[in-house]
């Protein structure tokens, strides 16, 4: 496909999602809400996809930033510090996302530059079970397991929600195509091939490491900023769950990692079959899952995209 | 603070820390020779453990059947299923490059575990009282919980157990080997499948005896098996990948952590204290966990 079509496609699809609000009665449909939901897991799995499609360094502490950006945008709204709106303020959500990724830089450091492969994904496991530890017993800062209560009056419509939630999307989405097509990019895919071997082509392992790492954490924080303004009421039960950091595995594995359409599709095809399972039978939606992840790791363990670049093969 | 550090106190939070560590010890070695010779951490190993302290609720409940009893039987499927599991998701995905392929069945199989239990059990938590639960041991004045006894005295029985089985009998000493060097193992003509097969099934029948062990002493829910699984990481961290009794040790290390930790700086901190030991594990004593990778690279 030429690069002018292809844009054009994306656009057209963009609009498309833009416009769903205006056609559908967006207060009353479950449409709206599970496409804010498919947004939501977009931006996360592009954060997951970034730190260990590209680069391959398995993260598993990503709820601990979904969780902490919820955390920083609620304490920032309840104590008042920034002077501005809040409700979908821009300098709350950047804020929400410049925590965890400085967060990530301190702990990303030590842990990268010791840990690696599976140890480094244990290591992660470890530092987002402190996080959450540190968040239950906060105390009356944190509000301890019974978490955050965020002003609710003040929600209108979720319109606003799944505009946000599309634009962040897009712009999670971008932040990794453009990085993956830098010079940055490069240097990240040699990392995963052949660490010591980019080391010996002169790129600076740790730094590169940590910075796809801490924008990771930042994506993973403005998604969990929006997620916590959408539920009000931030405890660890909803934002440090290790949903979040599952899900986006999830997506990106059945989509396919290390590319730019698969955690797209993973997203779809997840955020679809859980709505469905939502409607159709409740409760049983994780189980299927689990399920969804052997069979697919059983099966087509390329992903989707998978299917898809082996079908062109065969053209 | 002084009264309350009286010598006794001190005994019997030792002697609670020791007897819940084993638990920590047997699943820790059942991820220690899952990871031997398959190169994953089988996260599900928390949630099978979990499983199988179902079973042994139900068999109580329904069929009135003794937690003690019911450890033959509970020993028997854990291995038949471990076999299973084995030769259903991971028999195709351990011949490939990618060990991630592994690791994402493994974690699969949590989610889907913990959530059928959930479905099947509730979310609330359960525990088995029998006639003797409360039953407690006074030997000099010191208290020794009857069922903790059990479970430790399970504990290094199954652990000896294992050892026998490694050393003394020809798969056994093929495991052995193939965790040393598959490769090697391999064109010795040891079948991979079979070794793999044999660790998981062992790891699993571990999980079972750790899950009669649990469901007898503590209450539990569905997801308490991830946190286990967490335990048993860092229990093997402390031990030292590749030994039986090292695992063994580093949960009873671990559980004697917690059980200071939570009497000293309080209940929930204990949590963040063993992650926190594991985070330095991993980072400055890495022939704890990374001696094989190290070998490797």
């Amino acid at each position: 496909m030429k690069s002018y079509k292809r844009i054009i496609l994306t656009a057209f699809v963009i609009l498309a999602f833009a416009l769903v609000p205006f056609i559908v009665d967006a207060e009353k449909s479950y449409l709206v809400y599970s496409l804010f939901l498919f947004f939501c897991y977009i931006i996360i799995s592009q954060a997951w996809n970034l730190v260990a499609g590209y680069t391959g360094q398995i993260s598993l502490g990503q709820h601990a930033f979904f969780g902490l950006g919820a955390y920083t945008t609620a304490l920032i709204w309840l104590h008042d510090i920034t002077k501005t709106g809040y409700y979908f303020d821009p300098i709350t959500m950047l804020l929400s996302g410049l925590v965890p990724a400085i967060l990530a830089v301190i702990i990303g450091i030590p842990l990268l530059s010791r840990l690696r492969g599976d140890y480094f994904a244990l290591g992660t496991l470890g530092m987002g079970e402190i996080i959450k530890v540190v968040f239950v017993k906060g105390g009356s800062i944190t509000g301890a397991s019974d978490g955050l209560h965020l002003p609710s009056a003040i929600y209108s419509s979720i319109k606003p929600y799944y505009w946000t939630g599309l634009f962040l999307a897009i712009f999670a989405t971008m932040v990794v195509y453009f990085m993956i097509r830098s010079h940055t990019g490069l240097a990240l895919r040699a990392i995963r091939e052949d660490e010591t071997s980019a080391a010996a082509h002169g790129i600076h392992v740790l730094k590169y490491k940590v910075l796809a790492f801490s924008v990771g954490a930042f994506l993973a924080g403005l998604c969990g900023s929006l997620y916590g303004i959408y539920l009000f009421h931030i405890n660890p039960d909803s934002v440090l769950k290790l949903d979040w950091t599952l899900y986006p595995i999830l997506m990106c594995v059945i989509g396919g990692t290390g590319t730019i359409i698969g955690p797209l599709l993973g997203a779809f095809f997840i955020s679809t079959v859980f709505s469905l399972a939502d409607i159709y039978f409740v409760q049983m939606h994780p189980v299927m899952a689990g399920f969804l992840i052997i069979l697919v790791m059983k099966f087509m363990p390329n992903g989707l995209i998978g299917l898809i670049q082996r079908k062109e093969i065969f053209k | 603070m002084l009264e309350i550090l009286n010598l006794n106190v001190i005994i019997q939070l030792l002697i609670n820390g020791i007897l819940f560590g084993t638990m920590y010890g047997i699943a820790a070695i059942g991820l220690s020779l899952i990871f031997g010779t398959m190169r994953i951490i089988f996260l599900a190993q928390g949630s099978m453990i979990i499983l199988f302290a179902y079973v042994c609720y139900w068999l109580f409940e329904l069929l009135g059947l003794d937690p003690y009893i019911s450890l033959i039987l509970i020993v028997l499927i854990s291995l038949w299923l471990g076999a299973g599991i084995y030769r259903a998701l991971f028999k195709g995905a351990v011949a490939q490059e990618d060990k991630n392929i592994s690791l994402l069945i493994a974690i699969g199989l949590m989610f889907l575990l913990e959530n059928l239990m959930t479905v099947f059990w509730t979310a609330n938590p359960r525990s088995i009282s029998t006639s003797y639960t409360s039953y407690v041991f006074r030997p000099m004045g010191i208290g020794i919980p009857f069922n903790r006894l059990m479970g430790f005295i399970m504990a290094v029985l199954s652990t000896t157990g294992v050892v026998l089985f490694l050393k003394k009998t020809f798969i056994g000493i093929a495991v052995r080997a193939a965790a040393e060097d598959m490769e090697a193992a391999t064109l010795l003509g040891i079948n991979p499948h079979r070794v793999n097969g044999t660790a998981f099934a062992i790891g699993t029948g571990l999980a079972g005896i750790a899950g009669v062990e649990l469901a007898t002493i503590y209450p539990f829910d569905p997801f308490f098996g991830f946190i286990f699984v967490l335990k048993a990481m860092i229990a093997l961290a402390i031990g030292g990948i590749g030994s039986v009794f090292g695992a063994l040790l580093g949960g009873i290390i671990l559980g004697l952590l917690e059980s200071l930790a939570s009497f000293f700086i309080g209940g929930g901190w204990s949590d963040a204290v063993s992650y926190a030991v594991f985070l330095l594990i991993l980072m400055l004593r890495p022939e704890g966990l990374l001696v094989r990778s190290v070998k490797k690279a």
